[in-house]
């Protein structure tokens, strides 16, 4: 589908004389941008980064019940999970809806380590994460080989089928009936434990915070975006993009299995039904795309609106299905209003009421193919404008013509 | 395997083949129309049985009367679907988008099923739900004979309805080549509406068919959606004919699979039929060219 966005960009480009800048990821528009304000915003944000890593700190003194403290840390858990989705999927544009499939096998990983080599907790949790790598591997270079629509199908069949799997081995994985994880602590009172995993869930956060900061900022991570925004081009730059891409999912999956891993220490009680349901991916990619997923902190603010917002459902409507009702409405206004999140949303707020755009932004081969589509309506004048724009020009992109290019024949 | 129960495990395949075939159908219409992958269409598929039993329950008729309306409200919901929700989308980003927005709407359908009629798992009784017909030795419980005939019929008549009506030829010219056929005077964007339309129009059907003789219950729609997908990679994303064939011949193997390794294992021929597909033809086995890009 990247391929026609090029090929109807490049048949405008040629359609008439001057249609703006190129295609391609950054442009340096009006470099006049005050540096004052970039030293200033620097520091804003650091000191966001104080405020919000101090209030996580604190959050076990000042949670006024045990329930409260436990909900927050499932939402932790569930920040792990997105942002570990949100290695993939952020980076490399590459959708997946099945990486429950992950977590499950983390937690389940872990919890049959426990049970039948009689390992300490932590210890299986490393082996479990070294498993989830084993089997990402395979899994990932069979998914990769294609694109779109086919990946998407791809990452819930493989869901579905652990679930299969760990429901009908009975023998193995305990069934329908669950498998019990032993608690590392025993001789933790209940708040104290959730207390213990309230920090480590945040240590493991913050580690994959870091790590995807790393990566983003690395030129690993620009060839990432590239495949995400052209993978041909990347390719034909020598991108490797193959490999990158398995690089990319399986470190996604270690993350995803580690939150996993970590959820059975605490949990202490599976069931496949959840830990292999296609309805935690769901709120994985859910929160990482209504907190935007080009942002490091995209996946946590998320995951802090979806998962209070599910505990407050659960709450009021208690067992009903509603909070299935509640969650597919949000995801369907993210979808389709605000698909880059809340915080380009709030970003392009604030810059409203600011003098000027900084000097080098980040523009997708998207923003860049509705711009230049929009110089060229009002170019051409009125009355080619409807063609140009809204359902007509949704024709001409998701058009997949005929097989007229060899190179994507053979691909 | 004795005679008479594989030729029994032939038939049943068969007949189950033939209601895959026609959702399979369905769902790669919609694909072939707009490259959406419609994560929906089995929820619709669980809707449509629901409203069977309800129509069942409440009017003591049977449930393939409920047809009359649901077909044609399913009609209007894809059409409205398709130009309400899915044509705004941008299109740069429409496979990954679209996937997602199905997938919230399938989730809306499960749970406002769960709120309305609660989790419990449903049955019609019919008369009729217990007779059945001896073949050669092999016994065909005949509400699966009519479940494939309803099933058999919708697929022939779509089939029909693309191959020689004014309608089904502005239809393939869209899918075959938007642009062209708007060159021609097709107005593809209703055209597309109205293929989503029948695209639902299927699950209607093929619904009906299955609230005939299934336990229904809000989430067994998961269980439906994997092996379609299997069954349209399989086939060839796009390709109808491919993807009947590939539903016959993964419903015999379902069924054939079952004697010897039970009924929830079986089910994982799907699973490796999609993986295997990937591995070694990753457009799939009976697909036109329009599968080669995803």
């Amino acid at each position: 589908m990247r391929n026609d966005s090029e090929r109807t960009a490049s048949a405008g480009r040629t359609a008439s004389a001057d249609l703006g800048p190129a295609l391609t990821e950054t442009v340096v528009v009006a470099p006049d941008a005050p540096r004052r304000r970039r030293r200033w915003s620097r520091a804003v944000s650091l000191a966001l980064l104080v405020v919000g890593a101090a209030l996580v700190l604190s959050f076990p003194f000042i949670a006024p019940n045990p329930y409260i403290l436990s909900a927050g840390v499932v939402i932790l858990n569930y920040a792990v999970l997105s942002t570990g989705w949100n290695f993939m999927g952020g980076f490399t544009g590459y959708i997946s809806l099945g990486h429950a499939a992950y977590f499950g096998l983390g937690a389940y990983g872990t919890g049959l380590i426990v049970k039948y080599l009689e390992l300490p907790g932590f210890v299986a949790w490393v082996l479990a994460a070294l498993v989830v790598v084993a089997i990402s591997v395979p899994v990932g270079i069979a998914a990769l080989r294609v694109r779109g629509a086919s990946f998407v199908i791809v990452s819930i069949a493989f869901v579905l089928i652990l679930l299969l799997v760990f429901q009908s081995w009975r023998e193995f994985t305990g069934g329908s009936e669950g498998l019990i994880v032993p608690r590392p602590f025993p001789d933790l009172l209940r708040p104290e434990h959730h207390r213990a995993f309230f920090y480590l869930f945040a240590g493991l956060l913050a580690a994959a915070l870091v790590a995807w900061w790393v990566i983003d900022r690395s030129k690993f991570g620009t060839a990432l975006k590239s495949i995400r925004e052209d993978e041909d081009k990347a390719r034909s730059l020598g991108v490797p993009t193959t490999r990158y891409k398995l690089i990319a999912y399986v470190l996604s999956a270690l993350v995803t299995g580690l939150g996993g891993g970590l959820y059975a220490l605490w949990f202490g009680d599976l069931d496949p039904i959840f830990q292999f349901s296609i309805l935690i991916g769901s709120y994985m990619v859910l929160m990482a795309l209504l907190g935007g997923v080009r942002h490091l902190f995209g996946p946590l603010l998320g995951a802090l609106i979806v998962g209070i917002a599910l505990e407050y459902f659960k709450l009021e409507f208690g067992d009903t299905q509603f909070h299935l009702v509640a969650a597919g409405l949000l995801l369907g206004v993210v979808v389709l209003f605000m698909p880059d999140g809340v915080i380009p949303a709030v970003g392009q707020l604030i810059d409203r009421f600011r003098p000027q755009q900084t000097s080098i932004r980040d523009v997708s081969a998207a923003e860049l193919l509705e711009q230049n589509r929009r110089s060229d309506a009002s170019a051409t004048g009125a009355a080619d404008a409807r063609e140009a724009s809204g359902e007509a020009s949704t024709r001409d992109a998701s058009d997949v013509s005929d097989a007229s290019d060899p190179k994507e024949v053979t691909r | 395997m004795s005679g008479p129960l594989f030729l029994q495990s032939l038939i049943l395949g068969v007949l189950l083949g033939g209601l895959y075939a026609l959702l399979a159908a369905g769902l790669t219409l919609y694909f072939g129309i707009m490259r959406v992958v419609m994560i929906a269409h089995s929820a619709f598929l669980i809707l449509a049985a629901y409203l069977a039993w309800w129509f069942n329950r409440e009017t003591g008729l049977d449930p393939m009367l409920s047809l009359v309306v649901t077909v044609p409200v399913f009609f209007l919901a894809g059409f409205a679907m398709q130009r309400l929700l899915v044509s705004r989308l941008k299109p740069l980003t429409l496979t990954m988008m679209s996937v997602l927005l199905t997938f919230a709407i399938a989730l809306i359908i499960e749970g406002a099923l769960g709120f309305i009629f609660t989790g419990t798992q449903r049955r019609i009784q019919l008369p009729y739900a217990g007779d059945s017909l001896d073949v050669f030795g092999a016994q065909v419980p005949v509400v699966k004979l009519v479940a494939f005939v309803l099933a058999a019929f919708a697929l022939l008549s779509l089939y029909l309805l693309l191959k020689y009506t004014r309608f089904g030829r502005a239809l393939r010219a869209t899918i075959q080549h938007p642009e062209a056929a708007r060159l021609v005077g097709i107005d593809t964007d209703r055209t597309a509406g109205y293929g989503f339309g029948l695209g639902l129009a299927t699950a209607a059907i093929g619904g009906t068919a299955l609230s005939l003789d299934a336990t229904i219950y809000p989430s067994l729609h998961w269980h439906w959606i994997g092996p379609l997908m299997a069954i349209i990679v399989v086939g060839g994303l796009g390709s109808i004919p491919g993807a009947a064939i590939a539903a016959m011949l993964l419903g015999i193997s379902q069924s054939l699979l079952q004697i010897p390794l039970g009924a929830t294992w079986a089910q994982t021929v799907f699973y490796v039929a999609l993986f295997a597909t990937l591995m070694f033809r990753p457009q799939g086995f009976f697909g036109g060219r329009l599968a080669q890009r995803f």
